[in-house]
């Protein structure tokens, strides 16, 4: 590893970022590393996500997305680097971080064979959710997920779409300040996938800085700013429009920049290439 | 650790459990199964032993004895050979496991006073069948001397009928009382193991888990909220293999509640580790459960549950003392039948205590680092 350290770096849009940590930013990361025995699956990243900010992270499988987010949300402990969410050092003050924060995965993490209020008053009772606080909560997540009337359905009989939005509830319901959401929309339909980015547009508009990662090119399109990761390292960053402008060639208008989807594959064989001469 | 994340751990715990028909079935149906299995089938009385008469002396007393074998219930006599030299292919056969040879001259020794030989010959091969015809046979001939010396109202100065085997603590020989203590201690580790694994590779199978490291809880209060319902469910299914022990199959309890209790939480402690450390090697369902099969075949050939340690090769029974099952199979079969204390299982629970410590720190030991990777 190492050898593609600085590939791409005249033509890439790679913001500078200031060599200290920043804690006014909602997540601060410089040198974060993550290795597993003898395999680097994050190397030394460093980036700055605005508060308010939609930052979307990009890479293919096995990049490094996942475990760059289970550092930040204080699952696992780096290898080396630091990170500041929300101005906190996640590494030494984890439980600090995690109160303000929420985590949504593919997965869903729902309780499948409990009720959608059953996880709601589950999620209420691990933030410590108050009893007045909950209930307020509870009306506003259920009318958000299009869930009422159904609360004492089981999880395992919601189709995909209504899961998602019950995870997001579920995920929001203590109002963190900072969402991490780790391929939210797999495995859901293109109308769902609209609705959801809606809900996520309301909570950014809200304040709520959000994280997301995912495979949808046009997902990507919705972020204010986007970081694409390939083998461990992040290889380039910026607005979608600054990342089309940077890898358009010469002589490219507004209206001719390449896709996201084709910076994005420009950008893995690119990298893959040099990899392999390297190699 | 704050109390109210236990209490919802523990809440929601309850609220799964309810809901998923493996792990109930799991839960309820299977020490009821075992019992009936074990208590009927394994622990069964061996009754109706083919058996074998050559009665050399042909008198009274002879056909009197035989007719007491007979009417016991556990002896069926099927063959009446005229020659000692025809048991051997009998036995070999398998045509009879039991023969009695009645020696000439019985009736008239014990009329002068003086003492004589039963011959009881046992097939082997089946050490439980064989250990229970010995120990039936001696019952029955001293029963025998006792009615004989009661009706002639001499105290004769030689006991009769020479009966050497001796059986302790379990006179009936009833199995059942010996199967249904361990019983309780084989349940606990099987279900204690299946249901903490079973509950913990679902939560990370469904992501739930990772999800609980993102959130405030900590790492112990999730430990203790899985593994205190686990422990509440095996004391519910223990307590119902003991009432039925007692009440169904009449049991009887002569120990210390104090002595069992200790013994059964310490197994507790390393049956909950056994079931953390196979949900940290298994990646499905499916893969913890065999892994669960993976120890209890072991734990029940080699603790002693059901092949008594005793009649094991040898080289075999180093092995045995790795299997913590052993230890609460002593205890409670001891406590239970012979009223053991503290002092008399002083090793037992030492070594028990030692496998608990040892099994579930390693268990919460790896738990922690494999959630820090
Ligand atoms: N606990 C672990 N132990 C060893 N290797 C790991 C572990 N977790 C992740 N990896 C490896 O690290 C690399 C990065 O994985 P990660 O899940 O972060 O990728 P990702 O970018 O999220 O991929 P995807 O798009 O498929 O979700 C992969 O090669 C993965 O196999
Ligand atoms: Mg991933």
């Amino acid at each position: 590893m190492g050898q593609a350290a600085t590939v791409g770096d005249a033509a890439t849009p790679r913001e500078r970022v200031s060599s200290a940590p920043s804690s006014d930013m909602a997540i601060s990361v410089r040198g974060l590393t993550k290795r597993f025995g003898t395999f680097t699956a994050v190397d030394a990243i460093d980036f700055d996500v605005r508060r308010g900010e939609v930052f979307g992270f990009l890479g293919p499988n096995g990049a490094g997305k996942t475990t760059a987010i289970r550092m930040l949300t204080g699952t696992i402990a780096p290898t080396a680097g630091s990170a500041l969410v929300l101005g906190d050092d996640v590494i030494a003050k984890p439980e600090k971080v995690k109160r303000r924060i929420g985590y949504m995965s593919q997965k869903f993490a729902l309780f499948e064979d409990m009720t959608v209020d059953e996880n709601l008053r589950f999620y209420a009772g691990v933030y410590d959710v108050s009893g007045a606080e909950f209930a307020a909560r509870r009306r506003y997540i259920l009318r958000m997920a299009d869930l009422e009337g159904r609360e004492d359905e089981l999880t395992a009989n919601l189709s995909v779409g209504w899961k998602q939005r019950l995870a997001l509830g579920a995920a929001t319901i203590h109002e963190p300040e900072l969402l991490f959401l780790d391929e939210p929309t797999s495995g859901v339909d293109p109308v769902a996938r609209r609705h959801f980015w809606d809900l996520l547009y309301d909570l950014a508009d809200d304040g709520v800085t959000l994280f997301v990662t995912t495979h949808y090119m046009d997902e990507a399109n919705h972020c204010h700013r986007l970081g694409f990761m390939y083998a461990g390292r992040l290889i380039a960053q910026g607005s979608p429009t600054e990342v089309r402008a940077a890898y358009a060639p010469d002589g490219a208008t507004a209206g001719t920049l390449p896709s996201i989807e084709d910076v994005f594959v420009h950008l893995v064989t690119a990298h893959r290439d040099r990899q392999e001469d390297g190699a | 650790m704050n109390p109210r994340h236990i209490r919802l751990l523990i809440w929601k715990e309850f609220t799964q459990l309810r809901r998923d028909p493996l792990l109930l079935r799991l839960l309820f149906l299977m020490p009821v199964l075992m019992l009936v299995m074990l208590g009927y089938v394994v622990g069964a009385d061996v009754k109706n032993l083919k058996t074998a008469v050559v009665d050399l002396d042909h008198s009274a007393t002879s056909r009197a004895l035989v007719a007491s074998f007979e009417a016991s219930g556990y002896f069926r006599i099927v063959r009446h050979p005229n020659d000692e030299r025809a048991l051997r292919g009998l036995l070999d056969h398998g045509d009879v496991v039991v023969a009695l040879v009645v020696p000439e001259g019985t009736e008239r020794r014990l009329r002068a006073g003086r003492s004589t030989e039963l011959g009881v010959v046992v097939d082997g091969s089946d050490s439980r069948t064989a250990s229970t015809a010995s120990g039936y046979s001696a019952q029955i001939v001293s029963a025998f001397n006792r009615r004989r010396i009661e009706a002639t109202g001499v105290k004769l100065q030689a006991p009769g009928i020479d009966a050497r085997v001796r059986v302790l603590y379990n006179p009936g020989l009833r199995m059942v009382d010996t199967m249904i203590p361990s019983l309780i201690a084989y349940i606990l580790l099987i279900s204690t193991m299946s249901i903490m694994s079973q509950s913990v590779v679902r939560e990370r199978e469904r992501g739930t888990l990772e999800q609980m490291f993102v959130t405030p809880i900590s790492r112990g209060e999730y430990l203790i909220g899985k593994t205190v319902p686990y422990m509440l469910t095996s004391i519910v299914q223990m307590v119902t293999v003991a009432i039925v022990g007692r009440l169904w199959f009449g049991v009887p309890f002569n120990g210390s509640p104090a002595v069992v209790l200790s013994g059964l939480f310490l197994f507790m402690i390393t049956a909950v580790g056994l079931g953390l450390l196979i949900s940290l090697v298994s990646r499905t369902r499916t893969q913890a459960q065999q892994t669960v099969m993976f120890i209890m075949i072991p734990s029940m050939v080699l603790s002693g549950f059901i092949f008594p340690i005793e009649s094991m090769p040898a080289e075999i029974v180093p092995l045995t003392y790795l299997i913590p099952l052993r230890y609460a199979v002593v205890v409670m079969r001891s406590t239970f039948a012979k009223g053991s204390g503290f002092d008399d299982l002083a090793f037992q629970l030492v070594a028990m205590a030692l496998f608990a410590v040892a099994i579930f720190g390693v268990a919460v030991a790896r738990f922690s680092k494999r959630l820090a990777d």
